[in-house]
């Protein structure tokens, strides 16, 4: 696959009103695979620890039976963290404003999940 | 006590994942049937390799044995998993404490005692370090070492669910208040099986908490105030309604997103009323 | 686990890097493998057996880097089943540094290694001290450092 699926992806993501940046990262090493990110924004540091969250998370929800995780939303008082893990073992990130309509972001971050693969 | 042995060899017969095998272990290794012990314990590590509580028991078993050095990775891998683990602080501190390195194990009991500063255990062994008496036998329950003690703090009885969560849907299996440190306030949790799985997610939450809340500082994300989660089977919803205690609420799909935040807001504000009366 | 230093200045950012990142082992060194601190080694010996290799690594791949004309790479990964390996070298006044670090990736990973090890070079830069060149070490001396430096990082 080449990179234009991922930028197409990301470019609709960042399109949504809030969000301040997207990415694709490796959740096994928290490394990142491809960025877009408004200024101001450290990728290096978003990919490590969205993929050292997104790992606890995974393990918290096995132990308590739920299962796999399909979206989550770290929501903080000056902006929040949405995170859909697709099935290849990529995350895909979405950085936002904190009153971002979330519903929209995670559509969006589920449809390039289904890109990523 | 036999029949305890029997009654929960045969629950952890019928159920291997069951975490019952901690409390199996912990007493047999207490009758100082540590061989059977040893067994026990490793064979539930192998299927809960995530689970502070399990590398603690097995350390505790391992240092029973002598192998300290075992028993000292087992209890850095606990520290590592779970840092304000009290059990496992206390262990590295004994471990320290028995090859002289009063310095070493000082540190590790007054960790501890930031997390449990009202636990008299941890006192007593401060102050027989730092008197500089010898630790008793190997194992030996005195100064916070790896036997009782360990257990008791990493075994406080919740608080039975309806105290704190009297009234709200799902108190009885899908609401769970848990302080700093991962221990039970109060609630209790069960899988989509019926499975009481309170103590193995309290075990986790603590580290996602402490995760979450340096992912919002470190990408300037404010202060945290929740995390909303979506699975395969069903939704989990974690929140701090103070902040030294976490609340998570846990609902099948059926129940939308919103509305678990709204479920969970009623729980945090009962939660608040509850821990204020404690106080 | 313990964390000492040869170098008294390194102690402090070593712990909070230890801490962020959770890395299980860890070994400040200078590229010719003379260790200046250590976290989660419990043997001599094995610090010993790191530092060389550790030190071996980043001169090999230095090797390259020069044939490929390129200035020498910032820092290398590996990764295994259960554990991963990282070499990154910083400058400060004292001369480069090295760091190799060990963790396990259920507790950590390449990422957060290397986002904390960022904090930790600028840490190590400015509290590092601004002297000149170290004086040469003879062989009789070196011994003696060695047995020295080895007692400090283990405490005894």
């Amino acid at each position: 696959m080449t990179a234009a699926p991922f930028e197409r992806a990301l470019n609709l993501i960042t399109r949504v009103r809030g969000v301040r940046g997207a990415m694709l990262v490796s959740a096994a090493d928290g490394l990142v695979v491809a960025e877009h990110l408004m200024e101001g924004i450290k990728g290096p540091a978003v990919a490590a620890l969205a993929g050292s969250l997104s790992n606890r998370l995974g393990r918290a929800m096995e132990a308590a039976g739920i299962g796999h995780s399909v979206f989550w939303h770290l929501q903080g008082t000056d902006g929040a963290l949405l995170v859909v893990p697709a099935a290849s073992g990529i995350l895909v990130v979405a950085v936002t404003e904190p009153d971002v309509n979330v519903g929209l972001v995670r559509l969006e971050l589920l449809g390039a999940a289904g890109v990523v693969g | 006590m036999a029949d305890d042995v029997k009654g929960l060899s045969a629950q952890l017969a019928q159920d291997p994942m069951s975490l019952v095998f901690l409390r199996l272990a912990e007493l047999l290794r207490l009758r100082g049937q540590l061989d059977a012990a040893h067994r026990i314990a490793l064979s539930g590590l192998e299927r809960h390799p995530h689970l502070a509580d399990a590398h603690d028991l097995y350390a505790r078993i391992l240092a029973d044995k002598g192998d300290f050095e075992r028993a000292f990775d087992e209890w850095d891998m606990t520290v590592r998993i779970a840092p304000s683990h009290i059990g496992a602080l206390k262990g590295l501190a004994f471990l320290y404490f028995k090859v002289g390195d009063v310095d070493q194990a000082v540190m590790h009991l007054e960790t501890a005692r930031g997390f449990m500063p009202d636990d008299p255990g941890i006192a007593q062994a401060l102050a027989v370090v730092r008197g500089g008496q010898p630790a008793k036998a190997a194992a030996g329950p005195a100064v916070g070492g790896p036997g009782q003690e360990a257990a008791t703090a990493a075994t406080a009885a919740p608080m039975e669910d309806s105290r704190v969560f009297a009234g709200l849907e799902g108190a009885q299996e899908g609401l769970l208040l848990l302080d700093a440190a991962g221990r039970v306030l109060g609630g209790a949790l069960r899988n989509p099986a019926g499975q009481d799985v309170t103590d193995a997610v309290a075990a986790y939450l603590a580290g996602v908490s402490q995760e979450a809340a340096r992912t919002a500082k470190l990408l300037g994300l404010g202060t945290w105030t929740g995390l909303a989660t979506e699975g395969g089977g069903g939704h989990v919803h974690l929140a701090q309604p103070t902040p030294d205690a976490l609340l998570l609420v846990v609902r099948d799909r059926a129940t939308p997103m919103g509305r678990l935040a709204i479920v969970a807001q009623r729980a945090a504000h009962a939660a608040r009323r509850w821990l204020e009366q404690q106080k | 686990m313990s964390t000492r230093a040869v170098e008294s200045w390194t102690l402090d950012p070593l712990k909070r890097f230890v801490g962020e990142a959770g890395a299980r082992l860890v070994l400040l060194m200078t590229p010719a493998g003379q260790v200046m601190a250590q976290h989660g080694f419990s043997r001599a010996v094995d610090v010993m057996s790191a530092a060389a290799l550790g030190a071996a690594i980043m001169a090999s791949t230095a090797e390259i880097a020069r044939q490929l004309n390129q200035p020498p790479f910032a820092a290398l990964t590996h990764q295994g089943d259960r554990h991963g390996i990282f070499l990154g070298a910083v400058s400060t006044g004292r001369g480069t540094i090295v760091a190799l670090v060990v963790y396990d990736l259920d507790a950590s990973s390449a990422g957060l290694v290397q986002l904390f090890f960022e904090q930790l070079a600028a840490e190590l830069k400015a509290a590092s001290p601004k002297e000149g060149v170290p004086k040469q070490v003879l062989a009789a001396d070196f011994e003696r450092e060695l047995s020295d430096s080895l007692n400090t990082l283990f405490g005894r």
